[in-house]
């Protein structure tokens, strides 16, 4: 097996324009999906009874269909329907982000009911109102608790991007297989490419471990 | 102090503990502790909490390895080896404060459990033996069930039942009533004394100070992983020699 | 905009096929993967060290890697590792071995260790060997645990399947798209394909609530 690295140290830019926009888009997707998922598992809990359906079918949903077919559908199909064409990086942030944001929800919701309900008695005796006791003694808890699970959603969202790769987003995916394909040295690329991989998402689960056990006390009542 | 004779003295004494340390990382847990138990002895150990007297407990039967000194059962030392090891514990039986019942085992399963499994009786003689020793701390009405269904007392009961199943020559109990409401540590204490009366060598870690008083044969006293004082009943509880060990007592509100 | 959704109905029998195949992937990947997991959660826990920190490696490495990558890398390495020439099929089964055994290990290993330290000393204290423990005590106490876990990873696999279509696995996914490329059926096709998998996934999740409401764990 004669190995050859030299196609990596040509392209060494192009690869590095993929990881940055792989970082850009995991930190989006991270961003809008806690921001929907927050909104979606409010809506769950405190919403009138037709909403609290409709986003349990949505969530439901997004845990029979595999990000790929979302995506997929989303820069593909959405087009014929709308007239609209969709920038690909633009239709893989609407798609993981609607993919995750479903998982974070139901996240979200498990911490908050795992709080025993004396919290929010404590907080109403006290004259709080129902969002602030959610505000400032659920939400507080619940956040550290579920910590180890939005590390977890973290991870998968970084591994989701390479999924963006399909629908030619040019992140570091699509970048690998280009310079694989063109060099015919798929083995050396690739096995760089994982080991790039590994070195992002590796440290980020780590840290939000090590941060979880620190403050791990924080959530415990 | 007069000279007091202890239980069986004539004979060699079923556990020595020479000079026993044991320590976690910077922490000595056991400070070179040195006592000993005769045969059908009850000895209690009793001291603030964090002295060391679970730790010793815990060493006795190899669940906890010392770091210093040696623990000598029936004339030998506590062997090295994993199987080895495991014949002694067969020889021993231990009481956990947290029962340690096996949630998904009924009361008997728990006590034919070790007979079918390490002494590979057949299991309708195992059956037996455990409706019998179940009898005898009274719950043959509650062989069938689970302990989700058992009180703590109940629970620990069935505990020393599954101990006792083994014919161990030494019972270790490790604070047996500490996690029982106050109604049914009573109960326990009854089979613990009944089986003292019966010859049972025990060695007993505990804050109930009254049992110590009407059960033990011998108190041992610790502190901060160091024996502070050992003696008779009579002596510990009435006229401690140790000024400290007046204050223990005095602090858990003992008036004698 | 002009529909035709009777490409559906006609491709009724290639879909119908890929979606078998999917289950397949499926189902082989768990029958490989759960042993996998078992074998690699006692490797992490024996005493020998560099048994240990092969597996600790093992499972950390696909844990933290891109599917689609390993299914990429799988399809290039694998040939010239094996010297076979492997069909896509066993090439994308095996990236999915791989990352579901490691996903597994934690599974198991997080399970084994949530049983009470003292349940092992009381069986331990009775003069039972360690593997007796393990067998007649933690296992028995620690799968269920484990069962609602195992159910939740069988779904997200169930979804993952659809990475191998990119090396062209007759998988839901590679045939949906197969069929869109040739008809030009877009929205059609595309449509149907997320339809087929929402049939075959929802109560695949709802199966998995039932699990987690039967076996969920109280202390």
């Amino acid at each position: 097996m004669d190995l050859d690295v030299s196609p990596l140290i040509d392209s060494w830019r192009f690869l590095a324009s993929g990881l940055g926009l792989t970082i850009l888009l995991s930190v989006a997707a991270v961003v809008c999906s806690f921001v929907l998922g927050l909104a979606v598992s409010l809506g769950r809990m405190y919403g009138p009874p037709w909403l609290r359906v409709l986003l349990a079918f949505y969530i439901d949903s997004m845990r029979a269909i595999p990000v790929f077919v979302v995506l997929v559908w989303i820069y593909f199909a959405v087009p014929i329907i709308s007239g609209y064409s969709f920038d690909p990086f633009w239709a893989a942030l609407t798609g993981i982000t609607i993919h995750v944001a479903a998982y974070v929800a139901e996240v979200i919701r498990a911490g908050i009911t795992s709080i025993r309900k004396g919290q929010t008695q404590a907080g109403l005796a006290i004259g709080m109102s129902g969002a602030q006791v959610v505000r400032k003694i659920l939400l507080p808890q619940a956040t550290v608790r579920m910590l180890p699970a939005f590390g977890s959603i973290v991870s998968v969202t970084i591994k989701d991007t390479a999924i963006a790769a399909v629908i030619a987003v040019p992140e570091l995916m699509r970048q690998a297989e280009t310079v694989a394909g063109q060099s015919y040295r798929p083995i050396e690329v690739f096995t760089t490419v994982m080991v790039i991989y590994f070195l992002v998402i590796f440290p980020v689960t780590r840290l939000i471990d090590r941060y979880y056990i620190r403050v791990a006390h924080l959530g415990r009542s | 102090m007069t000279a007091f004779a202890r239980k069986n003295a004539d004979r060699p004494p079923m556990l020595v503990y020479e000079n026993v340390q044991k320590r976690y990382g910077t922490f000595m847990a056991v400070d070179g502790v040195s006592l000993h138990v005769n045969a059908g002895e009850v000895v209690c150990l009793i001291g603030p909490s964090g002295s060391g007297k679970s730790t010793l407990l815990r060493c006795t039967n190899a669940l906890e390895t010392i770091d210093g000194g040696e623990i000598r059962f029936e004339g030998r030392p506590l062997p090295k080896k994993e199987s080895n090891i495991r014949q002694i514990r067969q020889r021993m039986g231990m009481v956990f404060q947290s029962f340690e019942l096996f949630p998904h085992k009924t009361a008997l399963e728990n006590v034919t459990m070790g007979l079918t499994t390490v002494k590979k009786m057949a299991v309708e003689e195992a059956k037996t033996r455990a409706i019998a020793l179940l009898t005898k701390v009274g719950l043959a009405d509650k062989t069938a069930n689970y302990p989700a269904n058992l009180s703590g007392g109940q629970q620990q009961r069935v505990a020393i039942a599954r101990a006792l199943a083994m014919e161990p020559h030494v019972m270790l109990f490790d604070e047996p009533t500490s996690a029982l409401d106050p109604e049914t540590v009573g109960e326990v204490l009854n089979v613990m004394r009944n089986l003292a009366q019966e010859g049972m060598t025990m060695i007993v870690v505990t804050h109930e100070m009254n049992f110590a008083r009407r059960v033990a044969n011998w108190v041992v006293v610790f502190e901060r992983g160091q024996l502070l004082e050992q003696g008779p009943p009579q002596q510990i509880f009435e006229a401690p020699t140790v000024e400290r060990t007046r204050d223990f007592l005095s602090h858990l509100g003992w008036n004698g | 905009m002009n529909l035709d959704w009777s490409i559906v109905w006609q491709s009724r029998g290639p879909l119908f096929q890929g979606a078998l195949v999917t289950i397949l992937l499926t189902a082989l990947t768990m029958l490989i993967a759960v042993p996998g997991g078992i074998v690699l959660a006692l490797m992490r826990g024996t005493r020998f060290k560099p048994v240990a920190l092969f597996a600790t490696g093992f499972v950390e490495l696909f844990r933290n890697l891109p599917l689609l990558l390993l299914v990429y890398w799988a399809f290039y390495v694998m040939p010239v590792l094996t010297g076979l020439g492997l069909p896509p099929f066993a090439t994308g089964l095996a990236a999915l071995c791989l990352n579901v055994s490691a996903y597994n290990s934690e599974t198991f290993r997080s399970g084994i260790n949530s049983i009470r330290k003292g349940q092992s000393e009381a069986g331990l204290a009775l003069g039972m060997s360690r593997s007796e423990v393990l067998r007649q005590i933690v296992l028995p106490q620690a799968w269920r645990r484990v069962l609602p876990i195992l159910a939740s990873t069988w779904v997200s696999l169930f979804k993952d399947t659809s990475l191998v279509s990119v090396i062209a696995v007759g998988e839901l996914a590679h045939t949906a798209m197969q069929i869109r490329s040739q008809s030009f059926r877009v929205l059609e096709m595309l449509t149907a394909m997320a339809l087929i998998y929402w049939l075959m996934g929802y109560p695949q999740a709802k199966i998995v609530d039932w699990i987690h409401w039967k076996y969920g764990v109280q202390e």
